[in-house]
């Protein structure tokens, strides 16, 4: 008896050594705004989109925290819904909505976001932003044509170099 | 009588060609032949033209910067758009964007090499120490150039870039006023864009000035490496310039596929408070040593780093060129060197880390 008394005592405060640190990290999130939770969400997933696990992290504090100030809770929803199906891109465009932003807009002052988002049914000026112009190509005949000027430019100069040495 | 009009007032035993009186009557006015004075032969090796054609590659980014001034909003609420507007709607935007930020890379690539080999070739001792510092000023600038620049497109790495930039300006106290957000009645982009392409160039072209007045005045260093006949022969030192319009050309040609093929990167728009970026790879060597002292390691890493090189010529004072005679310099440069290549591997492999706040 008094064995299973001691294993259940030292399991216990196993237990508890093993939760409270991670209890503690979490504590006071609730505090932290929804805003700063979707805007740190946004970025992970802009920025780093194998991060998923750390961008639903910050969906599910928005969702949890006191102060939603700005945030449309219900798109937050939708937005942690489309992170349940993997669907980063779709999840990042609920996010930027949820805020009032436009996709693509740019911060209006580092470290001070808006705090009164634009209503949802305005226009936004470039939904398109995210559609592959990360690397966008020169492309079509302007590539050939630079192509072939940098092979003349390169050859002319080496053949130079060599008469004038 | 100056050397400048003896030309033309020379006997000609042959009647001069169109060509040569054309050139005649500019050197008349312009004191072209004043060009023509004696440098040494090695000048027109690869390693002795990598200032000027460095030089040529700050000449190409100011033709490709300006042209870019001309669709760049530098307001924190339309950078980002207009980099976007510049790459997908501008004609030729995307080319010239991908041809500056390539020539930039170049330009960070060559005034190291040349700070090299003007290292290793023992130029900077007597009586060029003064050069060689106006040399390190002059890759202080490009360094700050590539930073102001990594900031003004504006987007997330961007952003952080200019996080870190402030939270410098936070650990310089009252010399750090200028970095601060709230100073100045335009926001820190704006201000950074001024410096980018209105003070920095300014500074970039005086101080190239000095530099190359300097090297007339002395004369190239000789070479510790020339094997020959003594005096070392002499070309006219229009063939110098010769030679770097042609190298200009080749350059223009690298630059011009690298622009079509590889164009660089342009991420969504920034958000504030998070850092999941890494710096482009010429700053990547400052990372670790941010991960372990914090964002304090970028300012104590940059002074050390410059600081060790304006007093490299108070540190290696011998006569001696020679490198080979100089071994302890030359251990201690490649240990430098090696330091900052791993350390730029090590943060290239290193996932992201947030450092705002460390101190």
């Amino acid at each position: 008896m008094r064995a299973w008394f001691a294993a259940v005592v030292i399991l216990s405060g196993c237990f508890v050594l093993t939760i409270a640190p991670a209890a503690s990290a979490h504590e006071g999130e609730e505090n932290v705004p929804a805003f700063t939770d979707v805007q740190e969400a946004i970025a992970i997933l802009a920025s780093q989109p194998e991060l998923m696990d750390n961008a639903m992290d910050k969906v599910g504090d928005a969702q949890e925290s006191k102060d939603t100030m700005g945030v449309d809770l219900a798109l937050v929803k939708q937005a942690s819904a489309a992170l349940d199906r993997n669907d980063a891109a779709a999840a990042l465009v609920l996010l930027e909505r949820s805020i009032g932003a436009c996709p693509g807009a740019a911060v209006l002052e580092p470290k001070e976001p808006p705090r009164n988002p634009q209503p949802l049914s305005s226009p936004c000026p470039n939904p398109q932003h995210l559609q592959g112009l990360s690397r966008s190509a020169v492309g079509g005949t302007q590539e050939a044509v630079f192509l072939a000027l940098a092979g003349v430019m390169i050859v002319a100069g080496l053949l130079l170099v060599r008469r004038i040495r | 009588m100056s050397s400048v009009e003896a030309p033309s007032q020379a006997p000609s035993a042959a009647p001069r060609t169109r060509r040569q009186r054309i050139f005649d009557a500019l050197d008349e006015r312009l004191g072209l032949s004043g060009l023509q004075y004696p440098v040494p032969e090695h000048a027109n090796k690869l390693a002795y033209s990598l200032g000027g054609i460095t030089l040529i590659t700050f000449i190409l980014m100011v033709i490709t910067g300006v042209y870019l001034t001309q669709f760049y909003n530098p307001t924190v609420g339309g950078a980002h758009a207009s980099v976007r507007s510049i790459i997908t709607s501008v004609s030729f935007g995307q080319f010239v964007r991908g041809f500056h930020y390539w020539g930039a890379m170049a330009m960070i690539i060559l005034i190291g090499l040349h700070l090299l080999r003007v290292f290793v070739s023992g130029a900077f001792k007597r009586p060029r120490e003064f050069n060689w510092v106006m040399g390190v000023v002059l890759a202080g600038i490009t360094a700050t150039l590539f930073f102001t620049g990594t900031v003004l497109k504006w987007d997330q790495e961007s952003l952080e870039a200019l996080e870190h930039n402030i939270e410098i300006g936070k650990i310089l106290g009252k010399f750090g006023f200028w970095f601060s957000p709230s100073f100045g009645g335009v926001s820190i982009l704006t201000r950074l864009y001024v410096v980018h392409i209105a003070v920095l160039p300014l500074l970039f072209v005086l101080v190239v000035a000095v530099h190359m007045l300097l090297v007339k005045r002395h004369g190239m260093a000789p070479s510790p490496f020339r094997k020959g006949p003594e005096p070392e022969p002499t070309k006219p030192f229009t063939r110098h310039l010769m030679e770097l319009g042609v190298l200009g050309l080749v350059l223009t040609g690298v630059l011009t596929i690298l622009a079509v093929l590889a164009p660089p990167p342009h991420g969504p728009a920034p958000v504030a408070g998070i850092e999941v970026t890494k710096p482009p790879w010429p700053m990547l060597w400052i990372y670790p040593v941010e991960d372990w002292v914090g964002v304090s390691g970028i300012l104590w890493a940059t002074i050390a780093i410059f600081l060790a090189l304006f007093l490299v010529p108070l540190i290696d004072r011998g006569s001696e060129r020679d490198p080979r005679k100089r071994l302890p310099m030359m251990i201690a440069a490649a240990v430098v060197v090696l330091t900052i290549i791993a350390l730029i591997i090590y943060a290239a492999v290193q996932p992201v880390a947030s450092h705002i706040g460390m101190g």
